[in-house]
């Protein structure tokens, strides 16, 4: 695999280069906090960070996006699709857990085209974590600090500069006529050093052996009543997912014009599920939160042969209420097959 | 062990043991360093589960509606007032609960705590005369309770429960520093700049809901965010929705909110929630005279009618 | 790559009031564009969503058979935002169409087989497309016996009344209707679907039996079927989740790990008895 080096100081200008082909969203800093934004300039992107409370699925999946506009009378109804932004963008110093998400992505939104149109007009460069954090547990779900999966060009940390790891071809592409040095033997030793120091101080994560099978066969176990007691019903794990894909659609209407947008949607909420008869098949936080678990770990298994989870812990940091989905697992892998 | 967890173990026990209540709520130790979380005991083999420490931040009293067991209740300052409104709103009743109420020094803001030590991992977390130590591999940091507060826990007015069955812990003094400063100095402010702060904070909002469900006062059977005929709200996150959001929540809460900063602590995106709560329950302080959930006979003033109430409003906007 | 998500218009030609209550009925919308007749191709058992614009959009299973050209029928119950602003629409005006969705029954199964339907109030509506496509000339001969058993509240809750009147008149079908309760004219059965399927006991024998209707009367009605002498494999239900997108993208109308849009809505009992279902 061919590799390269950019010294840390050259990233703003690396930047600045790749502005002028692309529409570039970094990790830039608002209100003491991180979030992904399109940058103007490259000295905006902080690479000094650890994780965004948000993860950046919204780029490719917008919290709010119109799906068409129309103009609506009683006799005619006229629909316009809006246009597919042409210029290539790339989001970079994503965070190689963000990075494969989007490859459960590419499966749920198979025929989606203004999913799959933006996703073939993005690329990821991600950056590996030096530091993962208490509640990271990528490893265990087959992802790691520095997995490459997904990523077009993948940034390895290394004292005063970055390697560069080429694993696309169209990450190769964005480094022609940059300049950078291939990288030496020296900063290869370095780079696999810093990457086994940061898969050995990964936390325990949770045990995916069997635990399929156990989850479905424990789906009307009581323990999901214990299991949820304290969940507050609210979106957060949802919404700061970067797997969760679910989404309402509804017209926003002004008269006789209108749009139809969708939004993301929660299935915690409880009228994600709830039909125009009153009934819900999932009326309770136990069927609900049983639901995420589900679609996470068995479900997404079923359809796609991937587990639905990167690891990324953002749903453990924010739970208001601690509800920590690595305890949740365990309690079930560890449960006696009920008689 | 801290002595606050070892009595609350005690009465836990003996509660469960007596058969006076058929449930505790408490916290136990978090799956995170510098994190509680909510207990459910019971049984008393569970009872050595429950902890004290100052990470307690979640209010309990978010459980209590719609339970049909008798239930004991570790509450802060601020969660026993939310149950004294919460029992005025025939939500609970007194009978059913049994509260286990804690004088409360404030509770330590983990966001601030973690953005200090910008990403280290803590492997032991000690209290100690009010400092915070903290350790890692590699460092030690002492960290002093006050600067390192919520901020409700900063603007706290009833540190000491205002009513309770059972007190854990002495007395501790309240604040003496002017609860409202900050509403005032937002006061101050032009119109434009007044709305222009809240714009900002409201954008933020992701509308995961996370404000309304964290806060125990929000238990309306069905949220005017949720109602389809008629939608009284976009789902949208533009800003004119969670405006709307926003706006429409602390109306509904005024007068009733308690100020226990249970929906900030929630907000995973840092809005600035409380702002509008607390400008809402200075002015219901000073045109009513009424504190939110600090005594059971008070009539709560905004379900009420005087024909000598306050009306400016209605001619001075 | 086509859009899933983009209506076309349709035009109301007609709106029959199915039931006593005006609380349910048949919209009979006809195509605008040519092409979205030609893109339209569907078998009974599948549904399409219907726009109200300003209102959003709902699925509703298509009442009518790909028999009938130039047309569409979907009978809409009012209940929520989207069918209550349909039940206020005109004949002439336009509503948004998209579809065909789902997988429909298995119609090229069926053929050859004998049917039994059975439907319960509301439910009956993609049973009335399966029937007259059925019942199509060109398709009589290539279907064995078919049975219809079909039940409502009371009479004035049956729909398709013209159509009940003409099967009853044939002799190529074997037609059963019943209400719960009876009003001073009913003259026929009174009973409930479960009970008035065991009396008729339709033979099990190269036969499939469809069973279509609310959750209460399916539960009840299953024990039935497998009674006399319906194999899982051979027993069909139409299901109803919340549905919005239609597309198996939305995440909300699965059952483990099926959406019930695109895998369903018509799953055999056997497919069903693996799922996970959240309530039972």
């Amino acid at each position: 695999m061919k590799t390269k080096t950019i010294k840390k100081k050259d990233i703003a200008s690396f930047l600045d280069t790749l502005l002028t082909r692309y529409e570039v969203f970094a990790p830039v800093e608002r209100d003491e906090r991180v979030v992904f934004e399109a940058i103007g300039a490259g000295s905006e992107a902080t690479l000094d960070y650890q994780n965004t409370t948000m993860p950046p699925k919204g780029i490719l999946f917008p919290q709010t996006e119109q799906l068409f506009s129309y103009r609506s009378t009683k006799d005619t109804a006229d629909i316009a699709v809006p246009s597919f932004k042409e210029k290539p963008q790339l989001i970079f110093g994503i965070r190689p857990c963000d990075a494969r998400s989007f490859l459960l992505f590419d499966h749920a939104f198979d025929g989606d085209p203004y999913y799959i149109n933006r996703r073939g007009n993005t690329l990821l460069v991600s950056i590996g974590c030096t530091h993962p954090q208490a509640p990271c547990f990528c490893t265990s779900v087959g992802g790691g600090p520095f997995s490459e999966e997904g990523s077009d060009l993948l940034l390895i940390e290394t004292g005063d500069q970055y390697l560069i790891q080429i694993v696309t071809d169209r990450g190769a592409q964005l480094l022609e006529e940059s300049g950078f040095k291939d990288a030496g033997k020296d900063a290869l030793t370095l780079a696999q050093k810093m990457i086994k120091t940061a898969e050995a101080s990964m936390g325990a994560g949770i045990e995916i052996d069997g635990l399929k099978e156990k989850l479905d066969s424990s789906f009307e176990n009581p323990i999901w009543q214990e299991l949820t007691e304290k969940c507050l019903g609210c979106g957060v794990c949802t919404y700061l997912c970067p797997t969760c894909h679910c989404f309402d659609m509804v017209d926003e209407a002004e008269g006789s014009t209108g749009e139809r947008i969708r939004i993301w949607d929660s299935c915690q909420f409880p009228l994600f599920t709830l039909q125009a008869s009153g009934v819900n098949p999932r009326p309770t936080v136990k069927e609900r939160f049983r639901q995420r678990i589900m679609h996470k770990f068995s479900y997404m298994i079923e359809s796609y042969n991937q587990i639905g989870c990167v690891g990324c812990g953002r749903c453990i940091t924010e739970c208001p209420v601690n509800l920590d989905i690595r305890q949740v697992v365990h309690t079930i892998s560890k449960l006696e097959a009920l008689s | 062990m801290p002595e606050v967890t070892k009595k609350i173990r005690e009465i836990a026990r003996s509660l469960l043991q007596e058969k006076k209540v058929d449930l505790v709520i408490g916290f136990e130790q978090g799956t995170l360093p510098l994190r509680a979380t909510p207990c459910f005991v019971r049984g008393e083999k569970e009872v050595d589960r429950l902890v004290w420490d100052s990470f307690c931040e979640n209010n309990l009293a978010t459980y209590l509606i719609k339970r049909a067991e008798r239930v004991a209740i570790i509450a802060k300052g601020c969660d026993v007032r939310t149950i004294v409104e919460l029992i005025k709103e025939n939500q609970i009743s007194r009978d059913q609960v049994v509260i286990i109420g804690i004088p409360c020094q404030g509770m330590f803001d983990r966001r601030q705590v973690e953005a200090v030590l910008q990403g280290k991992e803590i492997q032991e977390v000690t209290e100690k005369d009010g400092q915070l130590i903290l350790r890692g591999g590699s460092f030690k940091e002492t960290l002093k309770r006050d600067t390192f507060l919520y901020p409700s826990c900063i603007t706290c007015t009833h540190r000491n429960p205002v009513i309770y069955d059972l007190l854990v812990g002495d007395p501790v003094p309240e604040l003496s520093t002017d609860p409202y400063q900050d509403v005032e100095e937002f006061e101050a402010r032009s119109a434009e700049e007044r709305w222009e702060y809240l714009i900002k904070e409201f954008t933020r909002c992701i509308r995961c809901y996370a404000c309304r469900n964290a806060c125990p006062l929000c238990y309306c059977q069905e949220c005017f965010v949720d109602s389809s005929s008629p939608p009284w709200i976009g789902k949208t996150t533009d800003e004119s929705d969670t405006a709307i959001f926003h706006l429409m929540r602390a109306f509904h809460v005024a007068g009733r909110c308690t100020e226990c900063g249970a929906c900030e602590r929630a907000c995973p995106v840092g809005v600035d929630i409380r702002k509008l709560n607390r400008k809402l329950a200075r002015d219901v302080k000073e045109r009513f005279g009424y504190e939110s959930g600090v005594s059971l006979e008070q009539v709560t003033p905004l379900a009420t009618f005087k024909p000598d109430d306050p009306e400016e409003f209605m001619v001075n906007p | 790559m086509k859009n899933p998500y983009i209506p076309f218009p349709m035009r109301i030609d007609n709106v029959v009031i199915e039931t006593d209550d005006r609380d349910i009925k048949t919209f009979s919308l006809s195509f605008i564009h040519k092409e979205d007749e030609a893109s339209f191709a569907y078998i009974p058992g599948q549904f399409a969503e219907l726009s109200d614009f300003n209102k959003g959009e709902a699925p509703f299973g298509m009442a009518s058979s790909p028999t009938q050209k130039g047309s569409l029928e979907f009978t809409i119950a009012k209940a929520g935002v989207v069918t209550t602003a349909l039940h206020n629409r005109e004949v002439g005006e336009i509503v948004g169409v998209r579809g065909p969705l789902g997988n429909g029954f298995p119609v090229d199964t069926l053929r050859g087989k004998n049917i039994v339907m059975i439907g319960g109030g509301f439910g009956f509506s993609t049973l009335r497309a399966l029937t007259t496509f059925v019942l199509d000339e060109a398709n009589r001969p290539t279907f064995g016996d078919i049975t219809v058993i079909y039940g409502a509240r009371n009479p004035g809750q049956l729909l398709y009344k013209d159509d009940l009147e003409q099967w009853g008149k044939r002799h190529d079908l074997n037609l059963y209707l019943t209400v719960d309760s009876r009003d001073d004219e009913w003259s026929g059965r009174v009973g409930l679907i479960p009970q008035i399927t065991k009396e008729i006991a339709p033979s099990a024998e190269n036969a499939y039996i469809l069973v279509c209707g609310p959750p209460v009367m399916i539960k009840f009605t299953l024990p039935v079927t497998r009674e006399i002498g319906f194999l899982p494999e051979r027993t069909l239900l139409s299901l109803e989740m919340r549905m919005k997108c239609g597309v198996g993208m939305c995440g909300r109308c699965n059952i483990g790990s099926k959406y019930v849009c695109t895998d369903g809505p018509v799953f055999s009992c056997a497919q069903l008895s693996g799922l996970l279902f959240d309530e039972s």
